[in-house]
């Protein structure tokens, strides 16, 4: 279980977490959700002892990671794909990586055959893309078998292939009682692979909670009617909340498809379209992050 | 070897010699040290028989060593913070301390030991050359024991230096200021303003050649004075930039 207290870490006069609790638990795929900015990778970074909190504290099953002496059996993490020594192989890096934690050097071997590197293992990693970066992250994430696993947006530069790969580690890991934190901005992905959800917005915890309730958080069920009479079927929902989409479409907040169906039919209203309107995590994130978005483009963010 | 220090050491020795540039530093200071061996030892064949033996002669080839190793462990010392290595490295050794102990005594162990046994090749090149000149063997151990104190204090107040300052370029250009430049124009300078003279004898680099020819510009300095200064400079430099690593944030 990764267990974040009362986590603040500032850089100068950036506060870039500020005051974050939650916890990670075993056995199921948690996402770490925020906009750009939010303090994710700050976050995973105090985590992972890269940087100390200013105060606060961040454990992985009880110790923290700056106390471990073979951490790589711990703990598996992706941070930066990018923060590699271009003029090493791929297989060096991974050899240099169990040579410091007494893994055997067969283990190398495999976890290159596992996330696919075969032969480009034997090439510099100024040679890769940023997939095979990705993988090799990956790759020295899993040497040590660990426990407990954080990827920080690990299907950055990955293919379609790569990316139903990695959905499928994940949901194994989770399967097999490992703790898996990932971070990604790929709310699609998430929703396809996460168990729960943390959201942050700048640096502070705006939900904690299953995939489920954070879109039940969105206001219930929204049902999409098209109808002709779409004036008499508004007037006949009474005191629902309606938003009205065009002159003939209407999209109604609160009740279910049947109750609608039943009353439109009362009141005469002929129904060409009644659609229950399935909530994405993309929507229950933008809702959430609205007031939290750090970096603005001129014309919004959405 | 499964504890942390010696799995660590492991571990910083794949990284050295897994890199083209630390390959690249070891044959340059070869050609280096062993072609200024080859042509100490051709001029010494071409003139009348020379007084010293081929340590001796090999003894200007230790400076060139020197310089070799100190460009080498400076760019071993920054590798980790210029390239963003220094992420995978502290998830993968997570202790610092254990880290810093490692990384500079395998850094420091292996360009210095590097350094000298290319100063005894170059030293066997030009016995070669000059078989007259003979090559005695506990002559060879002095010479080995004077350079393997300064090289190996070179290479420390590199991986120091290079700990602080995280950048390739600043950590060489302080390295050979301090081992070099202000030796050198210090010396020249305390010529006309004398108080100068005890800053320019303070210097690592005075202390370094001190000890190599076994003589220099400094009345007052001494042996033990100027190996008190280098590891002065030493401990300093990798109490300053042990620090900056243990305490520090990882890349920041």
């Amino acid at each position: 279980m990764i267990s974040v207290q009362g986590l603040t870490k500032t850089y100068g006069s950036l506060r870039a977490v500020d005051d974050l609790t939650f916890e990670v638990e075993q056995g199921m795929v948690t996402g770490f959700l925020g906009p750009n900015g939010a303090g994710k990778s700050t976050t995973m970074r105090v985590v992972m002892g890269l940087d100390r909190p200013t105060t606060g504290t961040a454990t992985i099953n009880g110790k923290k990671y700056a106390e471990m002496t073979r951490p790589l059996r711990e703990v598996g993490a992706l941070l930066d794909a990018g923060a590699m020594h271009p003029g090493r192989t791929g297989r060096a890096h991974l050899r240099v990586a169990a040579l410091s934690n007494g893994i055997p050097a067969t283990r190398v071997d495999e976890v290159i055959e596992q996330v696919g590197l075969g032969r480009a293992g034997r090439r510099r990693i100024k040679s890769y893309s940023l997939g095979m970066r990705q993988r090799l992250g990956i790759a020295a994430a899993l040497l040590g078998d660990p426990p407990v696993l954080l990827f920080d947006e690990p299907v950055n530069g990955l293919d379609l292939d790569g990316v139903r790969w990695i959905r499928s580690l994940f949901r194994g890991f989770a399967d097999e009682g490992r703790t898996v934190l990932v971070s990604s901005h790929l709310m699609s992905e998430m929703q396809m692979v996460a168990d729960r959800v943390v959201v942050i917005g700048r640096g502070r915890l705006i939900a904690d909670a299953g995939i489920g309730d954070v879109l039940q958080g969105l206001g219930g069920s929204r049902v999409r009617v098209r109808t002709p009479r779409a004036d008499v079927l508004v007037a006949a929902l009474g005191g629902a909340t309606v938003e009205r989409i065009d002159e003939r479409e209407i999209e109604v907040i609160g009740l279910v498809a049947k109750e609608i169906g039943e009353i439109a039919h009362r009141a005469g209203a002929p129904i060409h379209h009644l659609a229950e309107v399935e909530q994405s995590l993309e929507q229950a994130y933008l809702s959430l992050t609205g007031e939290s978005v750090e970096y603005q483009t001129s014309g919004g963010t959405r | 070897m499964s504890t942390l220090i010696g799995r660590t050491a492991q571990a910083e020795w794949a990284r050295i010699w897994s890199v083209r540039s630390s390959w690249i530093f070891a044959f340059a200071t070869a050609a280096a040290v062993l072609g200024i061996g080859t042509m100490i030892g051709l001029d010494a064949s071409s003139g009348p028989p020379p007084d010293g033996t081929a340590w001796d002669g090999a003894l200007p080839t230790g400076f060139f060593a020197l310089f070799g190793i100190l460009a080498w462990a400076t760019v071993c010392s920054t590798a980790d913070h210029t390239s963003g290595g220094i992420i995978p490295t502290l998830q993968w050794t997570p202790r610092r301390g254990v880290l810093l102990v490692a990384r500079a005594t395998v850094i420091a162990a292996t360009t210095a030991v590097v350094g000298l046994l290319l100063v005894t090749a170059a030293g066997l090149v030009i016995w070669a050359i000059v078989p007259a000149v003979g090559a005695p063997a506990g002559e060879a151990a002095g010479l080995i024991g004077r350079l393997a104190f300064v090289l190996t204090s070179g290479a420390l107040l590199a991986v120091g230096i290079g700990l602080l300052t995280r950048s390739t370029a600043g950590a060489l250009v302080t390295v050979l200021a301090l081992m070099l430049i202000l030796p050198f124009v210090l010396a020249q300078l305390s010529l006309v303003y004398t108080w100068l003279e005890s800053i320019a004898a303070g210097m690592p680099g005075s202390s370094a050649l001190y000890l190599v020819f076994g003589e220099g510009p400094y009345e007052e300095m001494t042996t033990t004075s100027a190996r008190i200064t280098l590891v002065a400079w030493v401990v300093g430099a990798l109490f300053l930039g042990g620090l900056r690593l243990i305490r520090g944030d990882a890349d920041r």
